[in-house]
């Protein structure tokens, strides 16, 4: 299984190198003068010849994605140009490996950045899954085992209701409403633990969470539901039931343990999904996670910064997978890993 | 109809069902999957129910299980055993029963079985539901029963899971499961349908023996007569959800004196028998069971129905009503069945038969 | 997801071409709605919300209107500053501020000498030097450290190749300060030709404030702030996506200030929150419309919108304010694709500006234009050229008879480019129906995020382009040359900003002998005249003058807004009430 590992691992890095040249790529095909944009309102061609050479958009993007690698590799040192940096090294930035390159638009590393970044989108993302798996599988089961009764309809028409409404919307209408309007809960925004301790970490992560795992939410009522029914009709259920076992044993020994394998799988990909940035939520509520990043970055045109959130995005996708395939194989026996 | 028609039974029947009714309501009406089925079985004696898909087979086995509780099925009727009536039992009362006095052994054992827990592991846990043991005391007692059903290294196989069996080695498991609490009945639903042809007169051996060690009483269904020739001493017939031949084995299989009997014995393949016999196909579908046919259930797919004067078959459901011989019930309109079967039916299917007679 | 972020996307790109468009005019407030009229006072906390982070809280690098009036009042003082009137002749005037005067000009407006006050502080104690304000000017030139900000200096101060004091030889620094050099507390500017109205750019921008060298780390220093105003930044770094929180700033002496004209500097503690996101400035308002809790001490520079309109009756009513904006939108002529002057005049005649007004969101949103100067300009009138439109009905049967004058085919096949919005889509709707009746055939060519882009490109197919500008300094230099000078915008790939990519040498004279003008006076009236010569040319018609619409929480006092303040709140003059 080790073995296996280290080889999903050689693969993931090859393939993030991959992804980080197809972003260099997509960049530069762009129909945008970035250095212009960075420059400003009244720019020459000079000026921005000058801007476009500080931010070494000058180069052709395989040498520019080629000192972004050394850079992961050995570290670099901005500003790019030795001279500058002999002149004045008050102004110097130490970028130590591994590198992820230095964002001119926010006036830090990227390697900074996803540092401040990362831990509110995890937070977020952590809450939004405990919310939505707890909810979603409790509501599912209920649902399955009381399937065509008044609590089943009631339940799937909620989450009929829950998928109707776009994340976007569902945000607003509570910052609208139960914060603004209603005043039932402070306006949230991002504190870190060791800011405000547990308490306040969570109240204020609390709407944003909910608000993320709500379509999930609805989602999983209706996955665990087709998955428990499903199961509840499989030959090993009767089995189970034949030999006597209480009702309780058959749903959640034998029942749910195959109906909830799926589910891991579903949460792990969605889960590393969102670590990439729960865009949508956090532009919404504001907090200064990997999507207001990415959002921020993608309005700037500041690559270094967009190239950092996509490889931490796409190595959080890579890692869950493979975390997902062993968790796989200890689940159910089936599955040997090879 | 009582249990005094029971025919082969020397030892005293200890299980009765009577008038058996399973229906389903559905939004498109009720679906009445047995609908009145009655038969007898005593200890240590092997009843075969036979029939295609549908016909209520399985159904009538899960009734006796009480595997309908919990869901919108209507059961009625009775269901004796030992004298007490399952049907009246208390959800509690009849899970105690379950796995304890009957067990099942179902189809296909890979889907039977959990795939997520080990073979030992599934059958310790029928054990453990019924027996205050503990884990050790239960896998040594699975181990012995695995090997009791004939499974190498039973030790170390308790820990295997079931994709890891073989076909014939998860059957000789699900046997192993089955016979774990030493059960007074139990129902063998198709238990080799889905084996080898070789494993499946293993597995039947097997059963046979270890119901004459256990003296257990066996209800065998199964759509296949040659099963039922080696298993059985009783044989019931069903079509539609309903009984429609029952005797002895011998009497049913050597004189059947229903249509539909014929068809199933016809479409029997025989590797000893002439080359010239064929094989006849029963033709048309299955009936509906939320619109069954008027009169006799069979009257649409029946070759003989120019033999029964006036609308009788089309019109009029026969009674399961005795034949000339003893012990042996029919549920047909044809008065004399005998004759034509020898005339008619036999040369077709068994043209040495035929000539003999 | 991929649409969402598209879309925030557009909206960013839209916000920040908006507001980069740094702005020191308008503000005459003439619509509905009150002052807060509590007396001023002392103390307490100003809470302040604003939906969209700031570029940079480097004073070289800051380019935001609204942020270059409301920190000159906190943070930054400038050697000028506008003072805090509410009459805009008054509030273009620049007043001394570190300077001890307004500034001495010589040899023609090319010379500029300002002396510096004794007392003046960093909040670290140190006071504020000759060669603070010429190592800070220094910076502008650095192109590849101080990226963006405004840099009109570049092409004024009289120095060749310096690439800024990070990288300067000793010779080339020399160079430089001798262009800009320091005696005792006295600066001296020297430029390459006259700068008329420098004062005034040196009150707008901050290109020329000092900055102590001691605590430059450049780009890496891009949120650090050293104050010399009354507040300084709490823990010295403004966070971009959170804002900061402003105290009183200990080593700032009044006595060096005047404090009725440049800031009045009330509340003890500016709590400046920043929420970054897309809904914060409509959440704001709602937050303003409730009043509750510390909202009541509240103010935002995000503008009420339209929806909110309904919401603002009653109580409400005495806390809002509706002024004119600093900013302009037009239309431009493609000079490539329409060349007679005569079917530019029927465009102009044919606008239906109050249906345009009316589709935008009435007259809570904008005013019909009658220049693209904008009112809070200095010289700003009336273009005789736009006066035959029915009063902004639009006049088709004039357009017609012009066309017919003309001898052109029609319908006239009409491409109107504009960025798309569905508010855009429904306004340029009524222009293209005023145009159609008078015998144009106008197709509307909505594009999306990069429509400047598009706009810039001198090969385009538009016949007519949407633009909108606000002034840099409330002077005509920072609109009509930067907009219809083809000098420094033409280059092979692009028309600049002179998206009609318009060239007039009549034109092009008066801009030059407004630049050698040595007096402002003289300036003004060299560019007006050089408006009227765009009028007779139709080189661009005027839409409209944006309107701005404030709300202010229930205790907070001396809430209005200035053409210092690129009206938006006038920070220096708002208080709160303390209990």
């Amino acid at each position: 299984m080790w073995a296996y590992a280290a080889r999903r691992c050689v693969i993931g890095v090859v393939l993030l190198l991959t992804l980080t040249l197809v972003t260099f790529m997509l960049f530069f095909a762009a129909p945008v003068n970035q250095a212009r944009l960075a420059c400003g309102k009244i720019c020459n061609e000079q000026q921005i010849a000058v801007t476009e050479k500080a931010l070494g958009y000058d180069k052709p993007f395989y040498a520019q994605w080629g000192s972004f690698v050394r850079g992961v590799v050995e570290g670099r040192k901005y500003p790019l140009d030795p001279e500058l940096r002999a002149a004045a090294p008050e102004i110097v930035t130490d970028c130590t490996a591994p590198c992820l390159g230095y964002s001119q638009f926010n006036a830090k590393t990227v390697n900074e950045l996803l540092t401040e970044a990362a831990p509110v989108t995890i937070s977020l993302a952590v809450l939004a899954v405990v919310i939505w798996l707890f909810f979603g599988v409790l509501l599912g089961i209920m649902s399955a085992i009381t399937k065509g009764s008044i609590i089943d309809r009631g339940i799937v028409g909620l989450t009929l209701i829950a998928f109707a409404f776009p994340t976007f919307f569902i945000a607003v209408f509570f910052l609208k409403y139960v914060v603004v309007k209603w005043g039932l809960l402070a306006y949230p925004a991002y504190t870190p633990i060791a800011e405000g301790g547990v308490g306040a970490w969570f109240g204020n992560l609390f709407l944003p969470s909910f608000t993320l795992a709500l379509v999930f939410l609805a989602s999983y009522v209706r996955i665990t539901r087709a998955f428990v029914l499903e199961s509840l009709s499989e030959d090993y259920i009767r089995t189970a039931r034949a030999k006597g076992l209480k009702g309780r044993t058959v749903l959640f020994k034998h029942g749910l343990r195959a109906a909830l394998t799926p589910l891991v799988t579903m949460t792990g990909l969605d889960f590393a999904g969102l670590l990439g940035g729960a865009i949508i939520t956090e532009r919404v509520f504001a907090y200064p996670g990997l999507g207001s990043l990415t959002v921020d970055a993608s309005n700037a045109w500041d690559l270094p910064t967009i190239i950092g959130v996509v490889l931490v995005a796409g190595a959080f996708v890579i890692l869950m997978n493979i975390i997902v395939d062993i968790a796989y194989a200890f689940i159910d026996p089936r599955v040997r890993l090879g | 109809m009582t249990a005094s028609l029971t025919t082969s039974g020397t030892p005293a029947p200890f299980l009765e069902v009577d008038d058996l009714k399973v229906h389903f309501p559905t939004s498109d009406g009720i679906v009445k999957a047995t609908d009145g089925l009655s038969f007898t079985l005593a200890r240590g004696k092997t009843l075969g129910i036979v029939g295609e898909s549908g016909s209520g087979k399985s159904v009538s086995s899960s009734a006796i299980l009480g595997l309908h509780r919990g869901t919108s099925a209507k059961v009625s009727g009775e269901i004796r055993l030992d004298g007490v009536d399952l049907l009246t039992l208390s959800n509690e009362d009849m899970r105690l029963h379950r796995g304890k006095d009957i067990a099942m052994i179902f189809q296909d054992p890979l889907s039977a079985m959990h795939p997520y827990y080990s073979v030992g592991a599934q059958i310790a846990e029928a054990y453990r539901v019924h027996n205050k043991v503990g884990r050790k005391a239960a896998r040594s007692r699975v181990v012995d029963m695995l090997e009791l059903v004939g499974i190498p290294q039973p030790d170390r196989r308790y820990d295997a899971y079931p994709h890891q069996f073989s076909g014939g080695m998860r059957q000789r498991a699900m046997i192993a499961m089955a016979l774990i609490n030493d059960p007074t009945l139990v129902i063998a639903d198709e238990p080799t349908t889905a084996l080898d042809v070789t494993v499946q007169a293993q597995i039947l051996d097997l059963l046979g023996n270890l119901q004459k060690e256990f003296n257990t009483g066996v209800i065998i269904i199964t759509h296949d007569l040659g099963v039922v020739a080696e298993m059985a001493d009783d044989v019931l017939v069903m079509y539609g959800g309903r009984a429609v031949e029952y005797g002895p084995c011998n009497e049913v299989l050597t004189h059947p004196e229903m249509p539909y009997t014929w068809g199933l014995l016809s479409s029997v393949p025989n590797l000893t028998a002439d080359t010239n016999a064929r094989m006849v196909p029963i033709p048309g579908n299955p009936p509906s069971l939320l619109n069954p046919p008027t009169g006799c259930a069979f009257h649409p797919r029946c070759g003989f129905r120019d033999e029964v004067p006036g609308q009788l078959c089309t019109t009029v459901l026969p009674d399961l009503e005795a034949s000339a011989r003893p012990g042996h019930l029919k549920r047909c309109h044809l008065a004399n069945p005998d004759r034509i079967y020898e005339i008619k039916v036999l040369p077709e299917i068994a043209p040495e038969l035929a000539k003999e007679a | 997801m991929g649409m969402n972020l598209k879309k925030a996307v557009a909206a960013g790109a839209a916000a920040a071409l908006g507001m980069t468009l740094a702005a020191c005019g308008g503000g005459d407030s003439d619509g509905p709605g009150g002052k807060s009229e509590a007396t001023a006072s002392k103390g307490g906390t100003l809470y302040y919300l604003q939906a969209f982070p700031f570029e940079a809280a480097d004073p070289q690098r800051i380019y935001y209107g609204v942020q270059l009036a409301n920190w000159r009042r906190v943070l930054y003082r400038g050697l000028v500053a506008f003072p805090m009137s509410e009459d805009p002749e008054v509030a273009n005037t620049p007043v001394a501020d570190l300077a001890t005067d307004t500034g001495t000009a010589s040899e023609g407006g090319k010379v500029w000498k300002f002396t510096l006050k004794d007392g003046v502080k960093w909040e670290d104690g140190s006071d504020v030097t000759c060669e603070d304000v010429q190592y800070g000017t220094s910076r502008v030139f650095a192109n590849d450290v101080i990226i963006g900000g405004p840099n009109y200096t570049l092409s004024y101060i009289d120095v060749e190749d310096y690439p800024g004091p990070y990288k300067a030889t000793a010779e080339q620094q020399a160079a430089f300060e001798d262009a800009v050099s320091c005696e005792g507390k006295t600066v001296t500017f020297r430029f390459n030709k006259p700068w008329a109205d420098f004062p005034q750019a040196a009150a707008g921008m901050m290109m020329v404030d000092p900055y102590k060298e001691a605590s430059d780390e450049g780009d890496k220093g891009k949120w650090n702030v050293l104050s010399n105003g009354p507040y300084k930044v709490e823990g010295g770094v403004w966070d971009k996506d959170k804002g900061a929180t402003l105290v009183r700033n200990d080593q700032y002496d009044v006595k060096t200030d005047k404090p009725e004209e440049l800031r009045l500097a009330l509340p003890d503690v500016i709590e400046w929150q920043i929420n970054n996101s897309d809904t914060a400035g409509e959440l704001f308002n709602d937050r303003l419309i409730k009043n509750s809790g510390n909202d009541q001490y509240a103010i935002t520079n995000a503008r009420v919108s339209p929806p909110q309109f309904p919401k603002i009756t009653g109580e409400v009513e005495k806390r809002y304010l509706n002024v004119l904006s600093p900013y302009n939108s037009y239309l431009v002529p493609n000079a490539k694709r329409i060349t007679d002057v005569k079917v530019k005049k029927a465009l102009a005649v044919s606008l239906n500006l109050n249906g345009y007004v009316k589709a935008l969101g009435g007259e809570r949103t904008a005013a019909p234009a009658e220049t693209i100067v904008n009112p809070g300009v200095s010289g700003s009138q009336d273009n005789p050229a736009f006066a035959e439109d029915n009063n902004n009905d639009g006049d088709p049967a004039a357009a017609k008879a012009l066309l017919a004058e003309a001898g052109v085919k029609t319908p006239y096949p009409i491409k109107l480019s504009y960025p798309k919005t569905p508010t855009a889509d429904k306004a340029m709707a009524i222009i293209k129906e005023g145009w159609d009746a008078a015998g144009f055939k106008v197709t509307l060519d909505g594009l999306q995020d990069t429509y400047y882009d598009v706009a810039a490109t001198p090969n385009k197919d538009s016949d007519v382009l949407w633009a909108g500008w606000g002034a840099d300094w409330p002077s005509m230099s920072t609109v009509l040359p930067p907009l219809f000078d083809s000098r420094p915008n033409f280059s092979d790939a692009t028309c600049g900003n002179d998206y009609g990519c318009y060239q007039s040498d009549a034109f092009e004279a008066l801009v030059d002998e407004s630049a050698n003008a040595s007096t402002v006076e003289d300036q003004v009236a060299k560019l007006q005249d050089a408006d009227k010569v765009l009028g007779e040319e139709f080189a661009y018609m005027p839409l409209e003058i944006t309107k701005f619409n404030w709300l202010f929480g229930s205790k907070v006092t001396g809430f209005t807004t200035t053409a210092a303040s690129s009206a938006y709140p006038e920070l220096g003059l708002i208080g709160v009430e303390t209990k």
